[in-house]
């Protein structure tokens, strides 16, 4: 089995292809041309890639493909229901269901919204415990629309899932999304009158590690953040090697918790790579301190990355990826220790995830 | 009977046919019969906003909209918005 990145970008898919010792990579794509790809997943499950898709004038769609991206079908009716006042703006983020739910998909939109699919992501329903959840009102949009951009399923139950809107904060479910509860305590929104509100904080992006499954990470507009109570405390991540506790992208190592990566930007109102360089810093420590992890990586270089375009693979020792705005990107099978620029020259990359291919 | 036209990226999700043809009184109620129909109108069954459509070369947001009747027209165009980046 080979690895297969899914990159999505502003204009369209494309399909990387590595060999077993990832050290050889082929580029295949633009598929699903027209589309804007937020986000691309391969359902470990069955294989399928599942594929949130925008289009400026058509709107949000999902579209599936069984053969690895030869031919696709698209959910039609991707929709709110009529009797809600909201619209569906763009999908976000979609993430297969739990393991034991083969079946069920999980797809993130705006304006806050999640959609569940149980029948492989042909047809979707949005989660009305969320569509009408008592605090919608004191939600408000971030830059990237209110986007929901993080599905979590904790391994261990499928019940209990975690996901993430920007700027409404954490939220958790331990029903399978009929209820959801806020889980925000001590995570700041500096932008704010009460800069530690019960809500409304700006989540970029939100990890559950699978192999310790209280843990919980989250690249938040205003800090990193670790949680080992399953969102009921959070921990700020900062002043201890990271240049800037703002970014997006987030990854964590398949097996050991305690390692994460990010990839700061000099900060809210200035949306570049902190100290003009792709800085990528890892932490080995659970976060208490982070080192740089740049070898390979250029130098000066302004191109972010945005929220969905870090991910890790799960062999041993772990490969790392990256997208940037701009268009490279950049793979490690080091853990981080050093990088190679696999693609170049892409539209602005949206999305990375790691799949498989033989 | 009236044939409608929509661009080539809806011609992909619609299975590759990008002409139809359909008995409708009226504009949305022709739209509603295509296979694309959620990618043009959306769920309060308004028309999207970046979506033009144009009925013998009118364009039906001079007209009524998707309420603009069929009767004599034999060409409605469906045409994205020149908007974008």
């Amino acid at each position: 089995m080979g690895v297969l990145l899914l990159c999505g970008t502003r204009k369209g898919l494309f399909l990387i292809r590595g060999d077993d010792a990832r050290g050889k990579w082929d580029l295949e794509g633009p598929l699903l041309t027209g589309w804007s790809v937020f986000h691309a997943v391969q359902d470990p499950r069955h294989g399928d890639l599942h594929v949130a898709a925008n289009n400026w004038v058509y709107g949000g769609t999902s579209h599936r493909s069984s053969d690895l991206g030869e031919t696709w079908e698209r959910s039609e009716g991707l929709l709110l229901p009529e009797d809600s006042e909201l619209k569906l703006e763009e999908v976000w983020h979609v993430e297969p269901g739990h393991e034991s739910e083969p079946d069920t998909l999980w797809l993130g939109a705006t304006p806050g919204i999640l959609f569940r699919s149980d029948d492989r992501g042909e047809s979707w329903e949005p989660v009305r415990g969320l569509l009408e959840h008592p605090t919608r009102d004191r939600w408000q949009p971030g830059a990237g629309g209110m986007c929901c951009h993080s599905v979590q399923i904790d391994p261990a139950d499928p019940k209990k899932m975690f996901i993430a809107i920007s700027a409404a904060g954490t939220f958790r479910t331990e029903d399978g999304g009929e209820t959801w509860v806020p889980r925000n305590k001590d995570v700041a929104a500096d932008f704010m009158p009460d800069p530690f509100p019960e809500l409304g904080q700006c989540v970029h992006k939100l990890l559950l590690h699978p192999a310790r499954q209280d843990r919980l990470w989250q690249q938040n507009h205003c800090g990193v953040y670790r949680s080992d109570d399953r969102g009921d405390n959070w921990e700020r991540l900062e002043g201890n090697g990271l240049p800037s506790g703002f970014g997006f992208p987030l990854a964590i190592h398949p097996r050991d918790p305690d390692v994460a990566y990010v990839i700061p930007e000099e900060g809210a109102e200035n949306r570049v790579t902190s100290d003009g360089r792709l800085g990528v810093y890892r932490t080995a420590d659970g976060g208490a301190s982070w080192e740089l992890a740049s070898n390979g990586l250029p130098e000066p270089a302004w191109g972010a990355v945005m929220r969905e375009g870090f991910a890790s693979d799960r062999n041993d020792p772990a490969g790392v990826y990256f997208g940037t705005q701009s268009g490279s990107v950049f793979a490690s099978s080091s853990e981080g220790d050093s990088w190679t620029e696999v693609a170049r020259q892409l539209p602005p990359v949206l999305s990375v995830e790691v799949g498989e291919w033989s | 009977m009236v044939v409608v036209r929509i661009p080539s990226l809806l011609a992909v999700q619609a299975g590759g046919q990008g002409t139809f043809e359909v008995e409708a009184e009226t504009v949305g109620g022709a739209l509603r019969q295509l296979p694309v129909s959620d990618l043009l109108i959306d769920e309060h069954g308004e028309l999207r906003r970046l979506v033009n459509v144009y009925v013998d070369g009118e364009d039906t947001r001079g007209l009524e909209g998707l309420e603009t009747p069929l009767a004599g027209v034999s060409e409605l165009r469906v045409i994205a918005a020149v908007a974008g980046g």
